[in-house]
């Protein structure tokens, strides 16, 4: 076995907070504010769902009294059947939540949080307190966007994009006080967004441990890290149109409204130019995450380090210039509209080659299909069909058919669900151990896998048809169109397939809250990964090192010839052969 | 002026760390906030840029409708608290805690951290105050966000001479400006309070040193950064 | 480790930045300047001053490019979205 010359010990000299209230709720340890994070975010992705099973009964089942629609307020429901106006209220705050209350925080909040200072060998984000100050704010936001629901004339409604001049004018869209509210919690998320980045970016500029260089980062660490720069470029953005928008609205400025002179098509620019770094931002950390599980679980470094560097990297950079791709149909230049073609097509290629990059790593490994092993799988299966339709889209005239359509509804749960969320699938049972100290189930986590996979490609995959034939999105009654209620039977099927697929989640909601006090101890280095996070007990403890431990070489070293038996190397285990780093011989400073 | 800084411990990156920025972590981030700011005011300036350059019919000419020498002023205040603020980080970085010193042989007294901070403070703080006082005279005059108001002094100056005043441009010009410079004077309050808070609780019980001052040079890029948007808002708001 | 640092004249950048102001304003109420030449002027004027304020008073000059590169990146992403936008319009 391998001589470890130097074991980092885990902290404990470091005084951490005693009280209840310094410790699980006003902390500033980044663990437990990512814990935050997932805890809060688990219930906003529960709730988008039953959002979606609302809108789901409508279109399966359009006229008929839901059960328990009888519970709902007299504006939301007519005898238990879903009324138009809270039809389009389920459709945008399904999307409002899913994206901005639930993946995002899901993959920054909690695992930027949570694996930055783990994975590159410190003892915290480097400004521990504007963490928790990021955490309190999504939280406010999360619950002045709930408060759309509770308000006279209900929530926002003009879709999660919020065109203008729908979203502008309450006369038209009749949502008042619902739409101020989505205005100003998107103006406090990305404060709190813009926060949370600035302490991802500095930390993992800054605050890499002795040996931990650029290119011996997890490509978690580099996703996350890319993608908070993406955040703090983007969310700003978001903001002053939000801005721009609730000004329309209250103080009577005209910033959306053509009659004065304003341009509706502006909402639209600046909403997508923040918009298409958004899905980025919503699938980059997924990737990077699924690439270190995907390593793991084939026990072989993962094939193109450097590529899949460079084609995040790729990703982000073109992510820029393509936010006209959602704009072909509203009227803009079509010269400009080619280059918005040509900058889609390209960012394709990005992405392919982690496509390739993935399967390569699996080619030939050991491979143990854990769950998290199982859901990263499905995750690169998933995202390709995701972004093969994507290419669809690339393509000006395709798109012309098929814009606001159910494709594009496919297409992008396939990115968000079958990508992103498999991903959190992967990750939340992979890092479970580090934070509760214990393991989720292997067995109800396979059976909530193999459920949900089934399930969710025969509610998804079947929109690819209704679209094609021209449904369109957000629609409340599509049986009043000829050509679309012989597609009736579909529909309903996708529902019922729906059900189930809300159903089999319960699992996985029950399998993270009873292993938390019954799941199995964890050991130490469960998944036997090389990342510095598994030299640390489980769960890791206040201040994580005492000292930052020193980093030998990259994280993916399986399988390699000098580990011995082993089939694993870790990052922070000292050779014979090895030297220290150059930056350990510095003095600790007292920051 | 060669000045030699001897490099204090709190002023370097954090160790034991590998390379990274060169800089300690306070100023990175400071600096990665202030692209974030960068981007906030591109989406409000450049919307007014593309509202302005979408419009056919004339914008109201420079100082019909604003008072651009109060506001040149203003500017002159403004650039005047930058000045004092990069004296005041000068000024704690030789060690100079004091307020106000005599300096043997010179007429006027050397300044240090105590006095500088406090002239920013008052310039930035005079700023707001003649931003508001200007805010009160021209809704009063009948220019508000949505244009000029019914019966107001504007709205008949407008109907007179469209052009000169931009009667129909007016609810644009109206929305962009109280909206951008709202929003900048929003951050000038916010850099004040700030400023404040620093002086009541590090400056004036003499926390920082020529070893440590770290607050005051990342307080220094904020306020730095206000001003540098304050001149890009001047030229386009005022004077085109 | 200790680092040359040399100090600007802040007096100075002061001064210039007084100067070009006036130039600024006076050059605004010239009313021969043909509007399009009198926009790029105060433009160029405008970001002169901005860039003065960033290298001489937020010490950008003397910061190794790395940082400088953090405040730059912002820029061409402004023009892209102003200048596409525009283009779109002008169509």
């Amino acid at each position: 076995m391998t001589s470890v010359a130097h074991a980092p010990h885990a902290a404990n000299a470091h005084h951490g907070p005693t009280s209840f209230w310094r410790k699980y709720i006003f902390s500033t340890d980044h663990k437990i504010i990512g814990i935050q994070f997932l805890f809060v975010s688990l219930f906003f992705l529960l709730l988008g769902g039953l959002l979606a099973m609302q809108i789901r009964w409508q279109l399966g089942f359009p006229n008929t009294p839901m059960p328990l629609g009888t519970l709902l307020p007299e504006a939301m429901t007519n005898g238990g059947v879903i009324l138009p106006e809270y039809y389009i209220q389920l459709v945008t705050m399904h999307g409002t939540f899913m994206v901005f209350f639930a993946i995002m925080p899901l993959l920054m909040g909690v695992y930027a949080n949570f694996l930055i200072p783990l994975k590159i060998g410190t003892h915290d984000m480097a400004f521990p307190r504007l963490n928790m100050w990021s955490f309190w704010l999504a939280f406010t936001a999360g619950l002045i966007m709930l408060a759309g629901f509770f308000v006279p004339d209900g929530a926002a409604r003009a879709g999660w994009t919020m065109y203008a001049p729908l979203s502008a004018r309450p006369d038209l869209s009749g949502a008042t006080y619902g739409q101020l509210l989505w205005c100003i919690s998107i103006v406090v998320l990305g404060l709190s967004s813009v926060l949370g980045s600035v302490n991802y970016i500095t930390t993992v500029i800054n605050h890499r441990a002795p040996g931990m260089t650029w290119f011996r980062m997890p490509l978690s660490i580099w996703a996350i890290f890319i993608t908070a720069i993406l955040a703090v470029l983007a969310l700003p953005v978001l903001q002053g149109a939000a801005i721009m928008l609730l000004f329309d609205q209250t103080i009577g400025t005209h910033f959306f409204d053509p009659i004065a002179g304003g341009q509706a098509l502006l909402w639209q620019h600046l909403f997508w130019f923040f918009g298409h770094p958004e899905v980025y931002i919503l699938i980059l950390p997924a990737m990077g995450m699924v690439s270190d599980i995907i390593a793991n679980g084939s026990r072989k470094p993962i094939f193109g380090y450097h590529s899949m560097v460079f084609a995040i990297v790729g990703i982000a950079f073109l992510g820029w210039i393509v936010w006209g791709h959602h704009m072909f149909m509203s009227g803009m230049n079509p010269t400009l509209g080619s280059t918005f073609m040509v900058s889609t097509l390209l960012i394709s290629v990005p992405s392919a080659i982690k496509v390739f990059n993935w399967l390569g790593t699996m080619w030939r490994g050991n491979l143990r299909f854990t769950v998290p092993m199982l859901n990263a799988v499905a995750f690169v299966s998933m995202f390709t069909i995701g972004g093969l339709s994507g290419v669809f889209m690339a393509a000006t005239p395709v798109d012309m058919h098929i814009h606001d359509t159910y494709f594009i509804v496919a297409h992008l749960h396939y990115v968000l669900f079958g990508g992103s969320l498999f991903a959190l699938f992967a990750a939340i049972p992979y890092w479970y151990p580090k934070m509760f100290g214990r393991m989720m189930s292997e067995a109800i986590g396979k059976w909530h896998f193999w459920l949900t996979f089934v399930t969710y490609n025969l509610v998804f995959f079947p929109m690819h048809i209704l679209g094609m034939n021209g449904e369109m999105r957000r629609l409340y009654d599509p049986t009043q169109y000829d050509f679309l209620k012989g597609l009736q039977p579909l529909r309903e099927f996708i529902s019922i397939a729906a059900f189930a697929l809300f159903a089999v989640q319960l699992l996985f909601v029950f399998n993270f809250l009873w292993s938390l006090k019954r799941g199995k101890k964890a050991e130490l280095n469960p998944w036997q990964d090389n990342g510095l996070e598994w030299s640390l007990p489980s769960p890791a403890p206040h201040g994580n090192w005492e000292r930052a431990p020193n980093v030998y070489r990259g994280p993916y070293e399986f399988s390699a010839p000098e580990a011995g038996n082993a089939d694993f190397l870790p990052q922070h285990v000292k050779l014979p052969t090895d030297r220290d780093p150059a930056a350990a011989t510095a003095p600790a400073s007292a920051h | 002026m060669t000045h030699a800084t001897a490099t204090a411990t709190m002023m370097n990156p954090p160790a034991p760390a590998e390379p990274g920025s060169g800089v300690y972590s306070n100023k990175l981030g400071m600096w990665v906030f202030l692209a974030s700011d960068v981007m906030f005011f591109t989406a409000l300036i450049g919307s007014y840029i593309i509202l302005r350059f979408g419009m056919t019919d004339p914008w109201a000419a420079p100082g019909a409708v604003l008072n651009v020498p109060l506001t040149a002023f203003n500017t002159f205040l403004l650039i005047c608290s930058s000045v004092s603020m990069v004296k005041a980080y000068a000024a704690i970085a030789d060690g100079k805690k004091y307020f106000l010193r005599a300096v043997p042989g010179k007429m006027l007294r050397d300044g240090g951290l105590k006095f500088w901070m406090l002239v920013t403070i008052i310039c930035g703080a005079m700023f707001v105050g003649v931003q508001v006082f200007e805010y009160t005279k021209l809704v009063g005059h009948g220019f508000t966000p949505a244009g000029f108001r019914e019966g107001s002094t504007l709205a008949e100056h407008a109907a007179t001479d469209a052009v000169r005043y931009g009667a129909t441009t007016a609810g644009l010009y109206g929305s962009s400006f109280f909206t951008m410079t709202g929003f900048h004077g929003f951050h000038v309050t916010c850099g004040v309070v700030s400023m404040l808070y620093l002086y009541f609780t590090k400056v004036l019980p003499e926390k920082y040193s020529a070893q440590d001052y770290r607050g005051i040079e990342t307080i220094g890029l904020y306020w730095h950064f206000v001003d540098l948007v304050w001149i890009i808002l001047f030229t386009i708001v005022y004077l085109i | 480790m200790t680092t040359e640092h040399v100090r600007p004249n802040y007096i100075l950048i002061w001064v210039y930045l007084f100067v070009l102001t006036v130039i600024e304003v006076g050059a605004a109420f010239l009313s021969h300047i043909p509007k399009h030449w009198l926009i790029i002027i105060l433009v160029i004027l405008a970001v002169v001053k901005a860039v003065m304020v960033a290298m001489y008073f937020m010490h950008l000059k003397f910061e190794r490019w790395r940082l400088r590169l953090i405040f730059m990146i912002p820029i061409p992403l402004a023009l892209i979205l102003v200048l596409a936008v525009i283009t779109e319009k002008i169509w």
